[in-house]
């Protein structure tokens, strides 16, 4: 029995090396020479490792990283805010055009990233929130919220009505319930959302480049830019750059990964 | 039932005129955007020379803080009494983004753009004048300033200019028995491409990606055949279009041009295993670390083709305080005075616009006379009076050189094509 | 996954009203005042929500409706004030050549994407539904190509695909087979942005999927091992038909997210050569910032195309899902 466990441990590992396969190459190119860079046939492995890449990326990219976890916290939380509650509601306070308002969700997942860049902008110039991180916050929530909300409604629509009943008997009112019994339960939407929300705000280069260009803080995602000159490019430091930027995502996402896997659906099987 | 449904309307009905009041708020900020709305930038309220922040766009997102470049706008900005916020963009968001401000009255002070864009933004009313901003071009080389001149003003002047060259790796060239004095025409380098073949390695490098920067590394040899941009469906712009599909299909050029930019041509080049790499100024500096050398692009029957410029220009955005245009005016001069520009184009690798510049630059680097020589006879782009044209034929004659790149079309079928829908582009 | 209230909502209204019609006016008029409470709570937890959709969502669509009914030059794009066009943009773009392959490359990029994303995902989550060493660690590793930059993995599967030093090429002349021109011939570009575009969506998929076979009891399994039920058959006839919502729900948002998707494409191919994988998104992408000379209301009107087709997919699955329901 545990030899078959080993196979099948040998089998998810071969999976997954193929899956990386392209990590692994973005680290390769990472570590090559200018000069190697369009080698035929490339090296598998950096034969003359240069790191100049990471030395760039160590002594300018920090504080670009520092605003990335920044921006990242600051998604979360206002995501959190926006989709816990009307979550709720929509799973079990059924409001008046709740039926409306998903389908609207689901039609503001629809607007392609770029007519939401352009309006944000005007927005922002009015709002005095431009080339701020506050802004760019802002813009990184709209691409987490309806999903979030999807994912809260699904979720918590799961919960036992008996358990809401118990805490209106003994005299809590909606928000009540929902801060000390709905969301101590949803623990785990709570960190699915939250992991989705992060990812993709850490990813996110169009709203920083159109939202937050100039401003004193500026994410990783234009850090990059740093060694994407109007005439060369720097690969291996971009590489770098992004390799650097993976790690504290990646810890976290292992960190994370057993909450996700028990909460994203919960509630979407009938039985 | 009914009272559900009416109660159900109500709601969607309150929703939407939630919605709408919302929304009709935000438009009717927007609906006048020249008008001096919200706070508009304390950066251009300031009088001239009295302090106060300018705000300064370039496409060199490369140069941080601590470079020379940054260090430069400051002391600029100090002689002119003013502190200076300089933000680098990357250059293809540069066209966008100063529209987008153009239109929220949130322009920079002063923008530097790629050449091409200057008369962009000059059709759409986001620049002035030479006459409205007080900015001089006296001693300015006329057909690197040609960019930044539409319909008889001046919109902007040159930071410096760049062109394009054939650079060669001299071991390859001698291995395979070529002499570069040679090569004077089409004939001449094919015929070099095909012993260099022969020896085993590659013959030349461009980039013919379907970006500007495939039409840029074009233009040598359209323009070179004797075409015009005004017909990119010549039989002349043919026979260039067809120059570089015959190398591809003989396997002189790699396969990957189709999708180089520049710098990974360049990279290419790099290796050690190919002939000629056309490419700008701005590798000159690699070229000489591996040894490599420069000769002029040659035209179909002989001497150099003609080369376009490259090279950004300072422009003064339109703003709503008129009095900034001095002090802006002060700043763009400083940048550009004679020791200024020679310290910054050496730095960019790019050559000096003005003579006195151009011979400062010879005197401390005598390899540079090559690249001034190819500058002296180089032309704008959007010149011939082209301007906003430039762009859309540009976007036909990539597309058309990709078709006949990939085999998809051949190069007459392609360029008919391209000029049919240039000219309903033009036209609409 | 209940995601609209409508559904359910329209089970359990007619009991309420019953039992208020048969109590009475008098009771009827007692209660109301604690529902409006609870009615006011309702929409108190959602107007934040409502507001946040207006104020981000309903304006940028408004003025990308306005850009695309009005034709806008760079120049009036600035001063504001374009002639009204009615329909005149989005009949240009129906009849414009690149109008049918735009629309046939999306067709296919977004099906087959999802096909494969879907499937494999699926089979990646029931494969780590056994628990083996490391099972846990190579689940989470399996995620990391959803955190990285597009810009960075696009950049490294143009890297990967280089016609003449792409490892791909490299690898398959080590194995004997002819040198594919992945990103250079329009045969072979659609399929290259595909491949790039499955591996960063298998991510999301696994980890949705994953959740869904997690919520499915364990003595749902047994009850069909008991009854001699095979791997395969345990499969297809019960674990896939109770995933069928979580499976409904992935494969629209799939489908919305894959219309928009425009970076990889973008990067390593800008929808090139000629047209061949140039799909709507691209397209309206190209009109606004692919050009020197934007053309924002072309991109406008490419845009709401986009919109209105995952709008009627919405639909679609709405009407699917409401089946679903009854069943």
């Amino acid at each position: 029995m545990n030899r078959r466990r080993w196979w099948v441990t040998g089998t998810g590992v071969l999976l997954t090396a193929a899956m990386l396969f392209p990590v692994y190459w973005m680290i390769n190119v990472s570590l090559t020479k200018a000069s190697d860079m369009r080698k035929s046939p490339p090296n598998l492995i950096p034969l003359d490792p240069t790191f100049d890449g990471y030395s760039a990326v160590i002594h300018q990219q920090l504080p670009y990283l520092g605003t990335s976890l920044l921006v990242g916290a600051g998604t979360v939380a206002l995501t959190l805010l926006l989709a816990a509650p009307a979550g709720f509601s929509l799973a079990k306070l059924r409001p008046p055009g709740g039926g409306l308002l998903s389908l609207l969700l689901l039609i503001a997942q629809m607007i392609p990233s770029i007519v939401m860049a352009m309006g944000f902008y005007t927005i922002y110039i009015k709002l005095g929130i431009l080339s701020t991180v506050w802004g760019l916050i802002l813009a990184d929530s709209t691409i987490a919220v309806p999903f979030g909300v999807l994912i809260f409604t699904a979720f918590m629509s799961r919960i036992p009505g008996e358990l809401l009943q118990a805490a209106r008997i003994d005299g809590a009112g909606t928000v009540r319930t929902f801060l000390s019994v709905v969301l101590p339960v949803s623990r785990n939407a709570i960190v699915t959302v939250s992991l989705f929300a992060f990812l993709w705000s850490w990813s996110d280069f169009l709203f920083a480049n159109t939202l937050d260009n100039g401003g004193s803080l500026e994410p990783i995602t234009l850090g990059i830019y740093a060694y994407i000159g109007n005439n060369n490019q720097q690969w291996n430091a971009i590489m770098a750059t992004a390799v650097v930027a993976s790690i504290p995502a990646a810890v976290l996402l292992v960190l994370a990964q057993r909450y996700v896997a028990a909460g994203v659906t919960a509630g979407a099987v009938k039985d | 039932m009914t009272v559900q449904v009416s109660r159900r309307l109500r709601t969607i009905g309150v929703a939407v005129a939630t919605s709408a009041a919302v929304v009709a708020a935000l438009s009717a900020c927007s609906s006048s955007p020249s008008s001096s709305s919200s706070g508009a930038a304390p950066a251009s309220s300031a009088s001239s020379g009295g302090g106060g922040t300018y705000t300064f766009w370039d496409p060199y997102p490369q140069y941080n803080a601590s470079s020379a470049w940054a260090k430069l706008i400051a002391t600029c900005g100090t002689q002119a009494g003013v502190t200076i916020k300089r933000t680098g963009y990357d250059t293809t968001a540069l066209v966008s983004q100063s529209l987008l401000a153009a239109q929220q009255g949130k322009s920079p002070n002063i923008l530097l753009v790629d050449n091409p864009v200057v008369s962009t933004l000059a059709k759409a009313g986001a620049l002035t004048t030479t006459a409205q901003n007080g900015l001089s071009t006296g001693s300015i080389a006329q057909n690197i300033l040609g960019a930044g001149v539409i319909d008889g003003k001046t919109y902007g002047v040159p930071i410096g200019a760049n062109t394009l060259a054939l650079y060669y790796n001299p071991k390859i060239l001698s291995a395979a028995g070529v002499d570069p004095a040679s090569i004077t025409s089409w004939a001449t380098l094919t015929a070099a491409l095909a012993k260099v073949k022969a020896t085993g390695k590659t013959g030349i490098t461009f980039s013919g990606i379907n970006t500007e920067e495939g039409s840029f590394q074009f233009l040598p040899w359209f323009w070179g055949s004797g075409a015009n941009l005004t017909d990119i469906g010549s039989p002349q712009a043919v026979a260039a279009l067809t120059l570089w599909t015959t190398w591809l299909k003989d396997g002189y050029a790699p396969n990957s041009v189709i999708q180089d930019t520049q710098t990974t041509a360049w990279q290419e080049f790099q290796t050690g295993n190919v002939a000629f790499a056309e490419n700008g100024t701005w590798q000159k500096a690699g070229a000489a670390t591996m040894g490599a050398k420069v000769i002029p692009i040659p035209a179909q029957n002989g001497g150099a083709a003609p080369v376009p410029t490259g090279g950004e220009f300072f422009t003064i955005p339109v703003q709503k305080d008129t009095s900034t245009y001095a002090t802006t005016a002060k700043i763009v001069q400083c940048l550009s005075s004679t020791s200024n520009i020679v310290t910054t184009d050496n730095t960019l690798n790019y050559v000096a616009p003005t003579q006195a510049g151009q011979q400062a630059q010879v005197s401390a680097d005598s390899t540079l006379q090559t690249w001034v020589t190819a500058v002296g006879v180089a032309k704008a782009r959007t010149g011939d009076n082209l301007g906003t044209k430039y762009p859309l034929i540009s976007q036909q004659l990539w597309t058309a050189m990709q078709k006949a790149e990939s085999g998809a079309a051949t190069p007459a079928a392609a360029l008919a094509a391209a000029q049919t829908a240039a000219a309903a582009a033009i036209n609409k | 996954m209940t995601t609209d209230g409508s559904g359910a909502r329209s089970a359990e209204r007619p009991r309420p009203w019953a039992a208020h019609a048969a109590r009475g006016r008098g009771q009827h008029a007692r209660r109301r005042p604690s529902r409006h409470r609870g009615q006011w709570a309702a929409w108190g937890f959602i107007v934040p929500v409502v507001a946040y959709l207006a104020a981000f969502y309903a304006y940028p669509l408004y003025r990308n409706i306005d850009l695309s009914v009005r034709s806008y030059t760079v120049a009036s794009f600035v001063s504001g004030d374009a002639p009204f066009a009615g329909f005149a943009n989005y009949a240009s773009v129906f009849r414009s050549a690149t109008f049918a392959p735009a629309l046939i490359n999306t067709t296919l990029f977004v099906f087959v994407s999802i096909a494969f994303q879907f499937a494999i995902g699926l089979a990646l989550a029931v494969f780590f539904q056994r628990k083996f060493p490391l099972s846990s660690f190579l689940r989470a590793l399996f995620l990391i190509p959803w955190l990285l930059p597009l810009l960075v993995s696009a950049s490294t599967w143009s890297w990967m695909l280089n016609s003449d030093s792409g490892v791909v090429n490299a690898l398959l002349h080590a194995f004997g087979v002819a040198h594919v021109n992945w990103l250079t011939s329009p045969n072979w570009s659609l399929a290259s942005v595909l491949i790039a575009n499955i591996w960063i969506g298998i991510p999301f998929n696994l980890v949705i999927m994953y959740s869904g076979l997690q919520s499915i009891p364990a003595d749902v399994f047994e009850a069909a091992a008991i009854d001699g039920a095979s791997g395969w058959q345990r499969f297809w006839r019960i674990t896939f038909p109770l995933l069928r919502p979580v499976s409904a729900i992935t494969l629209l948002l799939g489908f919305i997210y894959t219309l928009k998707v425009f970076d990889i494409i973008w990067i390593m191919t800008r929808g090139g050569p000629a047209t061949s994988s140039t799909t709507l998104a691209i397209w309206a992408y190209q009109f606004g910032f692919g050009s020197l000379l934007p053309d924002f209301s072309s991109a406008a009107a490419v845009g709401n195309v986009l919109i209105v087709i995952a709008l009627l997919f919405a639909l679609v699955y709405i009407r699917v899902r409401s089946r679903l329901e009854e069943s």
